[in-house]
């Protein structure tokens, strides 16, 4: 990234710190160490940045990495699961798409995904993450912040929180969604309790990438520059009456801090500079997979320029009816740009950094209620089961780690509730969840709320 | 012989002292450190043991683990990995035990476990265990600190555990201290002697310009006007101590005095319009309760009166009415139609409505599940609103630090198990503002129409597909509802005839059409409030109904949840209360002085009366300490919400003693506090401390109280004033919730919705309608104002103890680029421009509206010149024209197929809206003076109240 030259203000102020949002209240006090300044890890990392692609909705396991051949024999008999929101006459609802073993190694994958076989010895197949809430927005929070009370701080605030982040011109964490939030809104990507500085920056898909960035266009830059002398002006003779309020120095700091990031981001977030067969490669070409093309691209950027942790939302996974359509659909606007990311990433050889990670909020049931009378053919919320990939940053290749039962509804081998799974990711990134603790209301808290365990089955 | 047997008996006493010790250690103490730090790992009976080491027993610890090594060496300590591995300090060879750092044992662990295995690592039979442990008990105070008497612990070693007495100090009752000699106000006496103690002295008194801003912002959160000022400072020439008193008597009258501190409430009971999670559903006339609060405190209410009120309004409004009516058909009648309740008891059934404030769905849970989430969180917000403790850290087992066994958790629980959430028929009362139902509601019709209008159409095709389907079928046409039931092989296929985009349409106008339709219910007189009786057999957060003929012979089944599981129901409990703080429930059972009567109504009643009592050691503390906190930026005690071990310890604790007695003694009433506070010296120190620069080091976070600390606008007083100094604000007091305009980008973003998508965010369509105060905004728990948001406007999910002020250079943003705040730039500047002929006049008036103050000459000339410039600036730089739609595109993906597809969705309210003045509506010398108010409003003088 091209990064302007500092001018000697912002030294004076301690500046060179960071974009998005960044809290510059005790900046001072640090001097020239900003709250994002680099912590050196508990422990020898595996993995530095994550990006984490969140498939909200909550994607069926058995449709895509999970086959169950008995559950396809068993299609349309009756079920008589109590678990599941669903109730009534249910029935089971075989996958319908073929599965076939791809790579070297034989990961199972539904036929649906085209692209992503060519990069499957890459990845790890965890089947044993268990959820607890069968309810959307719950859910969300628990996998995104380790409670399902959405107040608590979201993982990549940890993250954050336990190791800074290496570049101090962009924020440490980067959110991009769908137009539409994900359910639960930006308490998905809140800094609950810990300070402002952790919180997720938005990078808005359409219209100012964050929001107020920019002056109204009558106002040029030259313009803003006199505003900001200005406003110099009238808070330095109020600082004089009022020496040893150490705020004050702070605010006029963040003035210029906002100056610079406003020349800094449009430069991130233009990818007009990649070429024509990168773009093409992450499926910028065509109609369906442009978004999450866009973004996976804008993820590999990020974390090249040294982003901790960046999470993109993909909607529109909840499929109680019409699997095969909606499946299908949302696997051919993920497959390819993911696909591409991984590769892209391993080409660079920077696929060991950033631990990749596909997953959503919950699995789904191996079967269905009637919907208008009719057998519908799609999936419940499934919180004992569920399916997830994982790359690079230290995990095992090609490998599939842990089983759920012979239909897909219950994880029975290397089951591990959502914690364990926090836990593990923490451990990766060099960090002990048992001392990344911050003290909130009266008592130390962590990410997995009580402690948990590391799936060492996991890790390379 | 004799001598014989007397040498072997000293030497076998001998050995005994040393053993006696070493034993008794290890029953009062060594045990119950194995016990919480290391058994769950190594010795939990079903568990298996982490490295095969178990420390269950001496003989089990004496073998040792994987590392083969026995784990303790009687009498050397330093060969035992044991104790090693518990310092933490040898790393190298015992890793550090146990793992988590924060269950690290204490220096006084340590040295307990040191010496119990110099003594020979002894460990004595149960019996003998037992002796020691039962001569402990018998003492109330040792060393080791204080035991406090509850209803019992889910062990005995809990129920017996020892405080230190700075820990449970809310606990043990109030006792009016004696006021120290020297200060006429007994809050400087107390305050300067520990001033004193330090060695400094309090700083001088502020300016009577500080004080006017100050005395204004802190009782109405608005800043006073010029003229405001210049009366203050005439009455303050004259009798400075008249003038200060005659304007916080001024200000406690103000209507805007409810609206400052019920906003402090609000933040602590977690007010909202809606109730959150996927859904969101609005939470029809919730307002009621806003404005309940903030006439609560324009009104002086009793605070023992208001948090009876708030736990059990529905009770007493429902006894009150039983008074009049005595035939149990007509009452419950009556009740079901709410219309015979009169104004107090309106105002009490709308006070229950913080019962069900918190956010709240059943939507996709099980029943009892939901019921457990509502129960938790509404026994919790009791706990921390009105008791300042934290209920969540004693569900799932006997409190860890505090005097709160998991029984006294569940039998809050168990006071409320009855309770149920309902929108109740409650008649409006006089007080509360009607304005602009009519028009509020035409609207809305407007809407209901459009979506109805474009759902029927859609349902119409389906139809004649139907229709169609049926002929060729040969069987009769039955519509959408009747056939459901039938076998797919004797009806149309679902969606018959619509494509899928067509599919999802209809499914978003059905939603919409819900939605519109549920709004209407804000022009019912319907309030959110609760009653009591079974669990109803459906739950949905869509429509919640009083039952007023379901069976009270019901009694719920209440337990201790086990892990606070439902699957682990354990012991059963009765309805209760904290035994920790030693107040029995009036009226109790001397047996059990705790508990309250199992009978449907009355538990919270009797829960509330207890929190009320002058008994209660922790209610009054409480509430005194958050009304120090918000005139002084820091409670006495640092956690508001927790008075428990792990919360801050009070800096004062005869002051917060002094304080609380004194409320109670006089009534509980507010206003009194208010003055008592403000008229004295501490309240009305300088910022400036002249020995500041050693403050900062002593007394870094001001703890002495020796200055006044300066505070940043909070989010709400900030755009109100704004919107003060503008003169654009509207100073109407309660009603419906308004719609200040928020970014457009943001109120036109899609939000998802269970199954859809909610409705774009529409401001109100008028200044006067937008431009309220902000308490009087309309609070979406799935969509925060970003403006407000960006100032530190806390997640109503969650109970607000303390509001912070970080600087985040999104507020730079903001402030300098939004909209909303180019048009209070540009507003003031018409004000200016309205009100004085010149620009030096025009300057001047725009400093002293934004500043409260004139400029200086050197300001005076600079920003004059700085306009001028702009002028310049300004003549050749057009801004464009601001355009409203009044209808948007909107894509979804729909959910069942996956296809994305798109609809339009109209925005009526810009068809005729009264927006702000723009840049491209106004002058090149407004938009030059604008740039200058603009950067007033930027300024830190702007920002902080001194």
């Amino acid at each position: 990234m091209n990064i302007p030259t500092l001018q000697r203000r912002d030294f004076l102020y301690g500046l060179g710190s960071s974009l998005g949002a960044l809290a510059v209240t005790d900046l001072m006090a640090k001097e020239n160490a900003g709250p994002l300044a680099p912590k050196a890890p508990m422990h020898t990392p595996k993995a530095k940045n994550v990006i984490m692609l969140f498939m909200e909705g909550g994607p069926s396991q058995v449709d895509t990495f999970d086959p169950k051949p008995k559950l396809n024999a068993l299609h349309k008999t009756e079920s008589k699961s109590t678990r599941g929101l669903e109730t009534g006459f249910k029935f089971y609802v075989g996958s319908p798409f073929k599965s076939r073993k791809v790579g070297q190694s034989g990961l199972e994958m539904s036929d649906q995904w085209q692209h992503l076989p060519e990069v499957a010895d890459e990845l790890c197949n965890y089947r044993g993450c268990t959820a607890e809430s069968l309810n959307h927005p719950e859910a969300l929070f628990h996998m995104n912040t380790g409670s399902r009370l959405g107040a608590d701080p979201a993982l990549g605030a940890w993250v954050n929180y336990g190791l800074g982040s290496v570049n101090q011109n962009l924020p440490g964490y980067v959110v991009m969604t769908e137009l539409a939030l994900p359910q639960g809104g930006s308490r998905n990507w809140s800094n609950g309790f810990l300070p402002g500085h952790f919180q997720g920056t938005r990078l808005r898909p359409t219209g100012s990438p964050i929001l107020d960035l920019h002056a109204p266009v009558h106002k040029t830059r030259a313009h803003q520059r006199a505003a900001l002398e200005e406003l110099a002006f009238l808070n330095q003779r109020h600082a004089a009456k009022h020496p040893g309020h150490k705020d004050l120095a702070t605010r006029m700091a963040s003035y210029e801090l906002a100056f610079h990031m406003q020349a800094e981001v449009p430069g991130v977030i233009d990818l007009k500079g990649e070429p024509e067969h990168v773009r093409k490669a992450y499926g910028m070409d065509s109609k369906e997979t442009t978004e999450f093309g866009h973004q996976c691209l804008m993820a590999r950027r990020l974390v090249e320029k040294g982003v901790r942790f960046v999470q993109i939302f993909s909607g529109g996974w909840d499929s109680h009816d019409y699997l095969e359509r909606g499946h299908a659909s949302r696997i051919r606007s993920v497959d390819q740009p993911m696909t591409a990311l991984i590769k892209d990433l391993k080409e660079r050889g920077m696929l060991e950094d950033p631990l990749v990670i596909w997953t959503g909020e919950f699995g789904r049931t191996p079967d269905n209620n009637k919907r208008g009378g009719v057998y519908s053919l799609g999936r419940g919320h499934n919180a004992d089961a569920m399916t997830m990939l994982l790359a690079g940053g230290g995990v095992k290749k090609g490998a599939i780690v842990g089983a759920t039962d012979e239909i897909g509804a219950k994880a029975v081998d290397v089951a591990h509730p959502i914690r364990d799974l926090h836990v593990t990711l923490l451990h990766l990134l060099g960090l002990d969840d048992n001392k990344l603790t911050y003290f909130h209301a009266g008592r130390y808290k962590q990410l997995s709320q009580f402690g948990g365990q590391v799936i060492k089955e996991l890790i390379a | 012989m004799r001598l014989i047997t007397a040498i072997i008996f000293a030497l076998t006493s001998l050995t005994s002292a040393a053993d006696h010790e070493g034993e008794r250690l290890f029953a009062l103490k060594v045990r119950g450190i194995l016990n919480a730090k290391c058994l769950a790992c190594h010795g939990e009976s079903g568990k298996k043991l982490k490295g095969e080491l178990d420390l269950s027993s001496r003989a089990a610890m004496l073998k040792g683990g994987e590392s083969e090594e026995a784990s303790v060496v009687p009498g050397k300590p330093l060969a035992s990995p044991l104790y090693l591995a518990a310092t933490r300090e040898h790393e190298d060879d015992w890793s550090a035990m146990p793992p988590k750092e924060n269950d690290k044992l204490t220096v006084s662990q340590l040295a307990v476990l040191k010496r119990w295995i110099e003594l020979g690592a002894l460990w004595p039979d149960a019996k003998t265990q037992a002796r020691y442990i039962t001569e402990e008990r018998a003492k109330t105070v040792t060393a080791e600190g204080v035991l406090v008497k509850t209803s019992g612990g889910t062990s005995e070693d809990w129920t017996y555990r020892r405080y230190k007495p700075e820990d449970v100090w809310a606990f043990q009752p109030v006792v009016k201290p004696k006021v120290p000699q020297g200060a006429a106000n007994p809050i400087d006496a107390f305050v300067n002697r520990k001033l004193k103690s330090a060695g400094f002295a309090s700083a001088p008194q502020a300016n009577f310009r500080t004080l006017v801003k100050r005395a204004y912002y802190d009782l109405t959160g608005l800043p006073p006007t010029p003229f405001e000022i210049f009366q203050f400072r005439q009455a303050w020439d004259e009798d400075p101590a008249k003038a200060w008193s005659a304007l916080i008597d001024q200000l406690l009258a103000s209507p805007h005095y409810g609206e400052r501190w019920g906003q402090h409430w609000l933040d602590v009971a977690r007010y909202a319009d809606t109730g959150g999670y996927s859904n969101d559903y609005e939470r029809s006339n919730m307002w009621r309760y806003r404005d309940y609060v903030i006439r609560a405190f324009n009104d002086d209410k009793p605070y023992d009166e208001f948090i009876r009120e708030q736990i059990a309004g529905d009770e007493l409004a429902d006894a009150s009415l039983r008074r009049r009516i005595t035939d149990w058909g007509k009452f419950q009648a009556a009740r079901q139609n709410g219309m015979q309740y009169n104004d107090r008891e309106v105002q009490q059934l709308v006070a229950s409505s913080f019962l069900r404030i918190g956010p709240w769905d059943p939507a996709m849970v099980k029943k009892p599940q939901a019921r457990q989430i509502y129960l938790d969180d509404v026994v919790n917000a009791v706990g921390e609103t009105f008791l300042s403790t934290t209920m969540r850290c004693f569900k799932c087992h006997d409190h860890k630090f505090d005097p709160l066994p998991t029984r006294d958790y569940y039998r809050m629980y168990a006071v409320f198990e009855p309770t149920q959430l309902a929108e109740r028929n409650v008649p409006f009362a006089k007080n509360e503002n009607r304005t602009g139902f009519k028009k509020s509601q035409q609207a809305t019709q407007r809407l209901v129409a459009f979506a109805t209008e474009k759902h029927n159409a859609l349902y119409n095709k389906q139809e004649t597909s139907a229709r169609a389907w049926y002929a060729k079928a040969g069987t009769k046409y039955l519509d959408e509802k009747a056939r459901q039931k039938l076998p797919d092989e004797e009806k149309p296929p679902r969606h018959v005839g619509l494509s899928p985009e067509e599919q999802g349409r209809k499914k978003v106008r059905r939603q919409d059409e819900w939605i519109w339709q549920r709004r209407l219910e804000r022009y019912q007189p319907l309030a959110q409030s609760v009653y009591n009786g079974p669990v109803p057999n459906f739950l949905n957060a869509r429509k919640l109904r009083m039952n007023a003929r379901a069976n009270n012979k019901w009694r719920p089944d209440s337990r201790i949840l086990g892990g606070g599981a439902l699957e682990a129901p354990g012991a059963k409990v009765t309805p209760g209360v904290l035994s920790a703080l030693g107040v029995p429930v009036a009226g109790a059972e001397q047996a059990d002085a705790f508990q309250i009567p199992d009978a449907l109504d009355g538990r919270r009643l009797a829960l509330a009366d207890w929190i009320a009592s002058p008994a209660n050691p922790i209610t009054a503390r409480s509430i005194v300490n958050r009304v120090w906190q918000q005139h002084f930026g820091q409670p006495l005690a640092a956690n508001p919400n927790n008075f428990g071990a792990k919360g801050g310890k009070p800096t004062h604790p005869k002051l917060l003693d002094w304080l609380a007695a004194d409320f109670v003694e006089h009534g509980w009433k507010f206003k009194r506090l208010h003055r008592h506070i403000m008229l004295s010296e501490t309240y009305r120190q300088s910022s400036r401390h002249p020995q500041a620069a050693k403050l900062a080091v002593s007394d870094l976070n001001n703890h002495l109280f020796a200055y006044h600390a300066p505070r940043r606008l909070s989010a709400e007083e900030l755009r109100d004033s704004l919107l003060k100094a503008t003169g654009e604000l509207n100073p109407a007091v309660g009603g419906l919730p308004v719609m200040p305009e928020i970014n457009m980008e943001v109120a036109l973003q899609p939000r998802m919705i269970q199954f859809s998508l909610s409705p774009a965010y529409q401001p109100s369509r008028t200044p006067a309608e937008r431009n309220r105060r902000t308490i009087y905004a309309y609070r979406v728990r799935g969509q925060a104002n970003p403006f407000l948001e960006t100032f530190n406007q806390p997640n109503p999910n969650d109970s607000c103890e303390a509001r912070v002020a970080e600087t985040v250079t999104p507020q730079v943003f903001t402030l300098l680029n939004s909209d909303i705040m180019s048009d209070r730039a540009i507003a003031l500047a018409l004000r200016a421009e309205k009100e004085f002929d010149t620009l030096h006049l025009q300057v001047k008036r725009a400093v002293q509206l934004a500043y409260g103050r004139v400029p200086d000459k050197v300001e005076w000339e600079r920003l004059k010149q700085y306009v001028t410039k702009m002028r310049a600036y300004h003549a050749k730089h057009k801004p464009t024209p601001v355009k409203y739609p009044t209808a948007i595109t909107r894509s979804l993906v729909e959910e069942l197929t996956g296809q994305p597809f798109e609809y339009e969705e109209i925005l009526p309210v810009f068809e005729d809206y009264v927006r702000d003045k723009k840049p491209a509506d106004v002058s090149v010398e407004t938009r030059a003076l604008a740039d200058l108010c603009l950067l007033l409003f930027n300024s830190n003088e702007f920002m902080y109240v001194y």
